[in-house]
């Protein structure tokens, strides 16, 4: 066994290949995350009743479960139980046909989810209560302050969090390998299957998720400075 | 679909599989132990600026930070016996190859926890203010007396939250090493359930135990705050 440069470069190339599987996976899961986290954080920021309880309750006890763990009870569920909902619904696609990576979506949103809505409650707590006494008093209504006044000042104090939330969902994307979705890391180890060496996969798999990572850090660095100018500006004035 | 789930396939198997949890704390303990150890040693070498070390422990850390662990693992389980093996054998008559998984998922696990807890420990380190340790040296104490007696009391409040996360993440990152053949919680679920055909309970089962710990965990780490914050005076 040793370290062939040749297969690395085929794993790497094959790595590349499915890129888009992985990114694409991070970004809607994300992006349909922030949404529903801001959702729940606004319900119990508001302390809306029964849905309120029912969300602390949910996401303290769904934050103790590794992803893993839900991932492969989503899994077994689906597998189980798919033949029974589909004809239910009348839908006649068979499930060998069905991608499983709607598994992995599925799993990523609500996890990442409850984290996102934890970070969201951590920001609205930032916020000063005098702010959304000056949307009222002008006469701005309840979701007009939050969206105009109380949501944009948040973002500032987000973002390092969505930066870790993101990178964090970049790595935790790879798990879904364990559904047989092929993603980065197993389609790095596509070649690497036919030698029997797959030292060389895996750090082609590291590499790839390595530069988008890095990638998320900088695009990052750059939003931060950009949302920072405001606070800037009224500090030094 | 009636006898999908069963009640006493459950309380049959779930003792098997909490059984294994002995297997995922062991892993957690050497892990966070070393793993501290070696994260003190990245925040000093971190903060002091050291010039070559400085640099290759930033690139240590974006590639624990930016790579999955599981990768990270996969990397130390077929890397390790490939770069060291014949080191081991020919000096120690060790065959990493025969070497029980577990050490390379602990290996993995400690070396990703050094980046972490080191940003960690950093992070605590430089937030507290200068004025402080001006405060120490102004009554004459040396600089180890300063950063022993002033400076790291005070990080070490800061650190204890991003700690408490950090054990919880580790605890519930053993969830991975199954795929390596390591017989943890959830690996002997996962074993059990091949071999009755009724994965359910013991996948319900090894998700209850990880709920149920990592509440514990985040418990007594809320309880550790506490009892910190305690001494703190409030500033009228």
């Amino acid at each position: 066994m040793s370290f062939s440069m040749q297969n690395f470069y085929d794993s790497f190339k094959s790595a590349l290949l499915y890129a888009p599987v992985t990114i694409k996976l991070t970004a809607i899961t994300f992006i349909v995350s922030l949404i529903f986290g801001a959702v729940i954080a606004t319900i119990r920021n508001y302390r809306i009743p029964v849905l309120s309880q029912f969300f602390a309750f949910f996401v303290t006890v769904y934050l103790g479960l590794p992803t893993m763990v839900a991932l492969l009870i989503y899994n077994l569920l689906f597998m189980t139980l798919y033949a029974d909902v589909a004809n239910a619904f009348h839908i006649s696609v068979p499930i060998s046909d069905v991608n499983p990576i709607i598994i992995g979506y599925f799993t990523l949103i609500i996890g990442t989810t409850c984290s996102i809505s934890e970070s969201i409650r951590g920001a609205f707590r930032g916020i000063e209560k005098v702010q959304y006494e000056a949307g009222y008093s002008i006469g701005m209504g309840r979701f007009k302050t939050l969206t105009r006044i109380i949501f944009p000042q948040m973002i500032p104090i987000l973002l390092p969090g969505m930066q870790n939330s993101l990178i964090g969902l970049l790595k935790a994307s790879n798990l879904v390998s364990a559904i047989s979705v092929v993603e980065i890391m197993t389609g790095a180890l596509l070649p690497s299957l036919l030698y029997y060496s797959y030292l060389e996969g895996y750090v082609a798999a590291a590499l790839v998720y390595w530069i988008i990572g890095a990638a998320i850090e900088i695009l990052a660095h750059f939003a931060e400075k950009r949302c920072g100018k405001y606070l800037k500006i009224a500090t030094e004035s | 679909m009636g006898n999908y789930f069963s009640s006493e396939r459950f309380v049959n198997i779930f003792p098997k599989v909490i059984s294994c949890l002995s297997v995922n704390l062991h892993i957690v303990f050497w892990s966070m132990f070393f793993g501290t150890v070696l994260a003190i040693f990245v925040a000093v070498l971190r903060i002091r600026k050291v010039p070559v070390i400085s640099g290759f422990l930033g690139v240590y850390i974006s590639f624990m930070r930016g790579t999955p662990l599981l990768v990270q693992m996969m990397i130390a389980f077929y890397g390790i016996p490939l770069v060291l093996g014949n080191l081991f054998l020919n000096v120690f008559g060790i065959n990493l190859n025969r070497l029980d998984p577990v050490i390379f998922v602990e290996i993995a696990i400690i070396l990703n926890e050094g980046a972490f807890l080191g940003e960690i420990f950093r992070g605590a380190i430089t937030s507290v203010p200068a004025v402080q340790a001006e405060a120490g040296y102004s009554i004459g104490m040396t600089g180890a007396q300063t950063f022993y007696r002033i400076v790291l009391p005070q990080a070490f409040k800061v650190a204890l939250p991003h700690y408490g996360v950090d054990f919880i993440g580790v605890f519930q990152n053993t969830s991975l090493v199954f795929l390596l053949g390591v017989v943890d919680v959830l690996g002997k679920a996962k074993t059990l359930g091949a071999a009755t055909g009724h994965s359910i309970e013991g996948y319900l089962s090894a998700a209850l135990i990880y709920v149920a710990f990592s509440l514990f965990l985040k418990a007594v780490f809320l309880l550790a705050e506490y009892k910190m914050n305690n001494g703190t005076a409030k500033v009228i």
